[in-house]
């Protein structure tokens, strides 16, 4: 045994125990990418590095034993700062996207990618699932959203964008008739009372989403139906009003009560932000009555605290155009999703932080060179207009269309570490990005692994690994600094390269270069 | 290429089917082919325990192979420092244009030429300096490629080296020295060699010609010594072959009148012949009798370099005259290993590699270690650009080397060592080679060591053309055949090195210099110097210096003596700016700052460092973010890729450079640049990448200005192209030679008007002003 201190602890590690593993083993966390247990330390992403308090000098504690008498710091302001400028070397060339930029762009932030591959598929019905995860009244948004996801669709710049609107639109009416309509599970009773005040699309989503995290949900509206700006602003051509009420019914059945025709005033309101546990105030815009219930204003309306839409620190929260007048439903939606989880957040008694933003990497637009690689993955032909526009698309159609998609998302958004490390330490992916970029490639031949080695960091796992497995070819590094790439020898093909390592070789890589097809 | 399968067999027969044959196997199949074929490398693997995997990861990581035939003739552009500080990427692009390769191309499309630029040919005096297969050029301006290339090509095909021979019988009447190192040679000593030959067979002299290694005095090659048996010694500089006559003539009487008249009409011809021959390498001017080369040598103190100018490499027998393994003599009869380390120690010498650790208690490390098997390593990987003190001291001093090496391993209890050579080097690889068979033979290598009982036996080592493999544990992997990736220290090859075993890896000149230590005492080594750098220290002088040449000089002795006193101050009239010292891992010292001492630590304070020993005299036309970006793009070309701080790092650094360069730049950038300098340096995984940062924030602390001046637009001594325009001024006499060399035709051609520079067609390959008769041609 060593005698060694860990952030001025005295500990006791084995003999020729790795430092990562003692550290670890004290149950403080530290980061890593190219460390592979048992087998030889690589030394490369350096996003495990500690202080040596002797010396003051910053080391890999992935590839250095630990010795008698050691002192380490294992987080300072320092160690963060290396950790944080390691990740943004990585990200100034790791050239791929973890969230599709359609997602991204989508204010409901909704899983178009996903959606896109079941309906490829023809799972209709596990595509509306994706759908209603995120939106609330997807066969009302499939007819009237202007779809700023089709604007960030990558497939723009090949040929024209995939038609996520009508696809969505599709599996939104998928299961309209049928005898057995999909209506998402709530979460179990928290016998919490929410009321929210106004079934416009902004209430009619805070309310959707509250009642899935089980909270007791109703909405009050002044008018005698439900539906708001929806039933105001857009013509019955476009939005014919079964599609509207159809939906809305949806959302009563996950045990949403409807108080129609029910006025509030500042005597009414004060009465429900006591009797209740949280009110949520979705009254559209101009509404001039708000002016009135002692909430904070500014010139557009009311202000609330940040992403959090909270008032102070009470249990009122306010979302949509009462806050800023906004004509698109799809914005207002994704705020009365953001909501529900701040107002969750409050009812369990937790920080209310809202919803976070989460990392993701990007590169900006698709170079000409890149197109043939992204087609790879998805089929040639012009985007499909359906028949007779207001039906929408058929079945094969759908299909046929959803092929289309280029999967740009990552495959391993959850198991990427790169990902969750840049998020963890705020890393900024632009701070020393330079003119010139890699292109992108997509390594596909190959029955179940796909390679894009524009994500590799470089860390060399899968070289160890194919090495360890005596692979006839396996992977290996090929030149030398930045322009050192991993590639199969001889310009094999990934096949022949991953005979018998292709799993170990997939878990292991830290980022999303290798995955599973 | 049609391979032959046999030719591979026979070739991984001779070398070695184990993994760590791959270096040499790779090396003798690029020999055969001049290039790697596919299938010669695949059939390698499969009779060999060599994976594909390992040989496509070796092959494509040294420099030195390629896997595309190359031309018939290489035509190597240096770009050293020295060289690049002279304006050697202009001739490199010049040189792309004669032959008419664009960007991506690198070899002529009827396969004749390939060119490559080099890091540094060892000719830093010549800068800018040529190279098309053997032949040398110095001097090199962008106009003068054609020329080179026609010269070349008459060349071709021309009579092989003829053999030396000695004159016979009768009293030697004294010696005649040529140098041979490296410089000599490119600058034309072995037609010299040759011209005095003759003039010894033809006037029947008995004289005796002899080689030597390198003098030091490479601003002044070719060097002609006369050493008469009586009298006082001779020393001729910048020799031409036609002087070679009359030099000859003036010291040693030839035996008949008749033939000596008949030799003034021979020589007449010879002129003759001799005026049409290429003058691109600068005319060299009779008469020379150097008046400052006592100055030059004066303040030198050669230890690594004892005897420079004066012994035949190469002859034993000579070395041994000169009390040449009397150390080692010593060593092996009277003292025990713990005494040779205890005088080592004694010395107080330093690792001469650049970091300065202490010899003495390397080698109490290595001793301590509990193994049979220890390995001894002399680090000759030495790929500095502007530096060549490694292929200097191997080419010239082989015994001395190898002498410091027998005793090493003696004390450190190895029986084995490796020199560890580059590939580049074939002249050293030569000597070497052939002073390890005469060791061997004379009994300094083998078993039972001049009867002490101590067995050891020496190897050479090839190295496939990677600087980083100059780090220690890089050449470890290296030499055990595999990428040279740096391992984190520790453990520290000292502990366990060359397969897993304690290590000694000592610098060249650590070994030279030991050999002197053992032979003379560590008095005579630890009285000069400083306190806590003693003994000497071998630089390559180059750069805007009148007298540059390789150097050995005491520690502690100032910059600014080198330069002025050694160097003879700055060339040309202009004003020292600053020195580059210790290369990519050093920094720049201002001229303000040239009080500071050549030592370890004061360097160190100065923010440079020792380093490999390169030191790169700069004036005020030197652009100091120029160097800057010059020095990131070699650190960042040898960047070896394993640890994120120096693959990305070193790359986002040298493009902010290039973006600051071009005038792109931002106030952001510089403190971006900063940002990485300090993270490069405090986070990278070995010596190579966090001393990179080195020459940028030297510049920054010394010369922000500079920066600040580019962010604005402007070079304020008009080097970087992008920022700079071309004007010719009133002085412009209408001469039209600036119009003929434009190769954009961008200067009109108007005999006897003031010529005028069209900047938008103009690609600033500054082959006007270079041409200019009246330097009327200025940047702006």
């Amino acid at each position: 045994m060593v005698k060694l201190k860990i952030d001025n602890r005295e500990v006791e590690a084995e003999i020729g125990s790795v430092l990562i593993d003692v550290i670890r083993g004290e149950g403080t966390e530290v980061p890593s990418m190219c460390y592979l247990k048992d087998a030889e330390h690589f030394t490369s992403c350096m996003v495990c590095v500690v202080k040596d308090k002797t010396t003051g000098t910053i080391i890999p504690s992935c590839s250095l034993k630990a010795e008698e008498g050691m002192d380490i710091i294992s987080m300072d302001e320092e160690v963060q700062e290396a950790r944080k400028t390691a990740l943004e070397l990585l990200l100034s060339e790791h050239v791929g996207d973890c969230e599709a930029p359609c997602q991204i762009t989508c204010p409901a932030h909704m899983d178009i990618p996903l959606m896109n591959r079941l309906l490829a598929e023809g799972k209709f019905l596990e595509a509306l699932k994706v759908v209603k995860k995120d939106i609330a009244l997807p066969s009302v948004l499939g007819r009237i959203c202007p779809a700023p996801c089709e604007g960030a669709c990558r497939r723009k710049s090949i040929d024209e964008p995939i038609s996520i609107c009508l696809l969505k639109r599709f599996a939104g009416d998928c299961d309209i008739g049928s005898d057995a309509q999909w209506i998402p599970e709530n979460e179990p009773d928290t016998g919490k009372q929410v009321t929210i005040i106004g079934a416009g699309p902004a209430g009619l989503a805070a309310a959707y989403h509250l009642a899935l995290k089980g909270h007791n949900c109703t909405i009050l509206d002044r008018n005698r139906k439900a539906g708001g700006s929806l039933l105001k602003e857009v013509s019955t051509e476009e939005l014919p009003a079964d599609v509207l009420q159809h939906e809305i019914s949806l959302i009563g059945q996950t045990g949403v009560a409807f108080k129609l025709n029910t006025s509030v005033d500042a005597k009414g309101f004060m009465e429900l932000t006591r009797s209740c546990d949280a009110v949520v105030v979705a009254v559209g815009k101009g509404e001039s009555g708000v002016s009135e219930w002692g909430l904070p204003m500014h010139s557009k309306g009311v202000e609330t605290e940040g992403r959090t839409y909270r008032i102070g620190d009470s249990n009122v929260f306010v979302v949509g155009s009462a806050l800023k007048p906004s004509k698109m439903a799809i914005r207002v939606l994704g705020q009365g999703k953001e909501v529900a989880f701040s107002v969750d957040q409050f009812l369990a008694k937790k920080p209310v932080s809202g919803e976070k933003f989460i990392f993701n990497s990007r590169f900006g637009k698709l170079l000409p060179g890149e197109y043939a690689e992204y087609l790879k993955e998805s089929k040639e032909g012009v985007r499909l207009e359906p028949e007779v526009a207001a039906r929408g698309f058929s079945a094969e159609q759908v299909m046929e269309e959803a092929r289309r998609c280029l999967h740009c998302d990552c495959r391993d958004l959850q198991s990427c570490k790169l990902r969750a490390y840049s998020d963890e330490y705020h890393a900024d992916q632009k701070r020393f990005r330079s003119e010139e970029r890699l292109l992108c490639r997509k390594l596909d031949q190959h029955d179940r692994v796909i390679y894009e080695p524009s994500k590799c960091i470089k860390c060399g796992i899968c070289v160890r690994i194919t090495e360890k497995y005596k692979e006839d070819f396996g992977l290996t590094f090929i030149g030398r600094g930045f322009d050192v790439v991993i590639g199969i020898p001889f310009n094999e093909t990934l096949r022949n390269g991953l005979k018998i390592a292709a799993d170990e070789v997939v878990t292991s890589c830290p980022t999303g270069a290798l995955s599973l097809k | 290429m049609q391979i032959d399968i046999k030719d591979i067999d026979r070739i991984v027969g001779e070398v070695g089917i184990q993994q760590h044959a791959v270096i040499p196997i790779l090396q003798a199949i690029q020999k055969r082919y001049n290039y790697l074929p596919e299938e010669a490398l695949r059939r390698v693997c499969e009779i060999s325990g060599i994976t594909p995997a390992r040989i496509v990861g070796v092959a494509s990581f040294y420099s030195q192979f390629r896997f595309h035939p190359a031309g018939d003739h290489m035509i190597k552009v240096c770009v050293g420092t020295a060289c690049h500080v002279k304006g050697a990427e202009q001739v490199y692009d010049a040189m792309k244009r004669e032959l008419d390769l664009d960007e991506t191309e690198d070899t002529t499309a009827s396969g004749k030429y390939t060119i490559e630029k080099v890091n540094c040919l060892g000719c830093c005096t010549l800068a800018p300096v040529v190279q098309i297969d053997h032949v040398t050029y110095g001097h090199v301006s962008t106009s003068q490629v054609a020329s080179i290339l026609s010269d070349f090509e008459s060349q071709k095909g021309a009579a092989g080296k003829k053999q030396f021979k000695y004159a016979d019988g009768g009293e030697v009447k004294g010696e005649i020295r040529i140098g041979l190192g490296s410089c000599c040679v490119a600058s034309g000593s072995d037609e010299i060699r040759d011209a005095v030959k003759d003039t010894i067979d033809r006037n029947g002299l008995n004289v005796k010609l002899k080689q030597v290694g390198c003098v030091g005095m490479c601003h002044q090659v070719p060097l002609v010594e006369i050493v008469p048996s009586k009298g006082e010694t001779t020393l001729y500089s910048k020799v031409k072959a036609a002087d070679v006559e009359q030099i000859v003539e003036q010291h040693f009487q030839p035996e008949r009148l008749l033939k000596r008249i008949s030799n003034r009409i021979l020589r007449a011809a010879d002129n003759i012949r001799d005026d049409s021959r290429w003058i691109g390498v600068d005319r060299y001017s009779l008469d020379v009798r150097e008046k400052h080369v006592s100055s030059f040598l004066g303040k030198q103190v050669p230890m690594a370099t004892e005897f420079r100018g004066i012994i035949n490499p190469i002859d034993v027998e000579e070395y041994k005259e000169r009390n040449g393994f009397r150390g080692l003599a010593r060593v092996l009869s009277e003292m025990t290993p713990g005494q040779v380390i205890h005088e080592i120690t004694e010395s107080g010498i330093r690792g001469r590699g650049g970091a300065g650790f202490p010899t003495g208690k390397k080698w109490s490390l290595v001793a301590a270690g509990d193994s049979k098997t220890k390995y001894v390593i002399c680090n000759g990987d030495e790929g500095d650009p502007g530096a060549f003190m490694d292929r200097m001291l191997l080419e010239s001093y082989p015994y001395r080397i190898i002498e410091g090496m027998i005793a090493a391993g003696y004390a450190v209890g190895a029986t084995e060592g490796i020199l560890y050579i580059r590939a580049e080097y074939p002249l050293a690889v030569n000597r070497i080679m052939q002073a390890l068979e005469i060791c061997r033979e004379q009994g300094y290598l083998g078993k039972n060591i001049l009867g002490s009982g101590f067995d050891f036996d020496l190897t050479v080592y090839q190295g496939a053309g990677a600087f980083v493999c100059g780090e220690e544990t890089a050449l470890i992997e290296s030499i055990e055949g595999k990428r040279g990736f740096p391992r984190i220290r520790p453990p520290f090859p000292a502990v366990q090195g060359l397969w897993g075993k304690p290590t000694l890896v000592n610098n060249t000149e650590s070994f030279a210099q030991i050999a002197y230590i053992l032979k003379n005492s560590a008095q005579a080594f630890n009285r000069i110097g400083t306190e806590t750098s003693r003994g000497t220290k071998v630089f390559a002088l180059a750069g805007k210096v009148v007298r540059g040449g390789l150097i050995e000089v005491p520690m502690g002795m100032t910059i600014r003596e080198v330069v002025e006193e050694i160097g003879g101050g700055v060339a040309n009239g202009r004003t020292f700016k600053a020195v580059q010292i210790g290369g990519p891992s050093g920094g720049c010292v201002p001229s303000w700052k040239s009080g500071t001492a050549i030592d370890f630590e004061s360097l160190k304070e100065v923010g440079a460092m020792m380093g490999s020993g390169g030191l790169v005299v700069l004036d005020d036309t030197d652009c100091m973010v120029d160097i800057a970006r010059y020095f990131l793009t070699f650190t960042q070309n040898e960047a070896c890729g394993k640890c994120s701080f120096g693959r990305i790092g070193t790359k986002r650094m040298l493009e902010i450079l290039e973006k600051i360069t071009s005038g792109r730049g931002t106030e952001k950038d510089i403190e971006n640049l900063e940002h990485l300098a300090h993270w490069t340096k405090k986070g990278s995984l070995c010596g190579l990448c966090s001393t990179a940062p080195n020459p940028i924030l030297s510049t920054l602390k010394y010369f922000r200005d500079e920066y600040e001046a580019h962010i604005r637009g402007e070079c304020p001594v008009g080097k970087c192209k992008e920022l700079i325009r071309y004007e010719i001024t009133d002085d412009c006499i209408g001469c039209t030679l600036c119009a003929q060399d434009c190769p954009v035709d961008a200067i009109a051609f108007r005999p006897h008007e003031k010529h005028e520079v069209n900047n938008e067609l103009c690609i600033k390959c500054d082959g006007c002003r270079q041409v200019c008769p009246e330097d009327a041609v200025i940047t702006k």
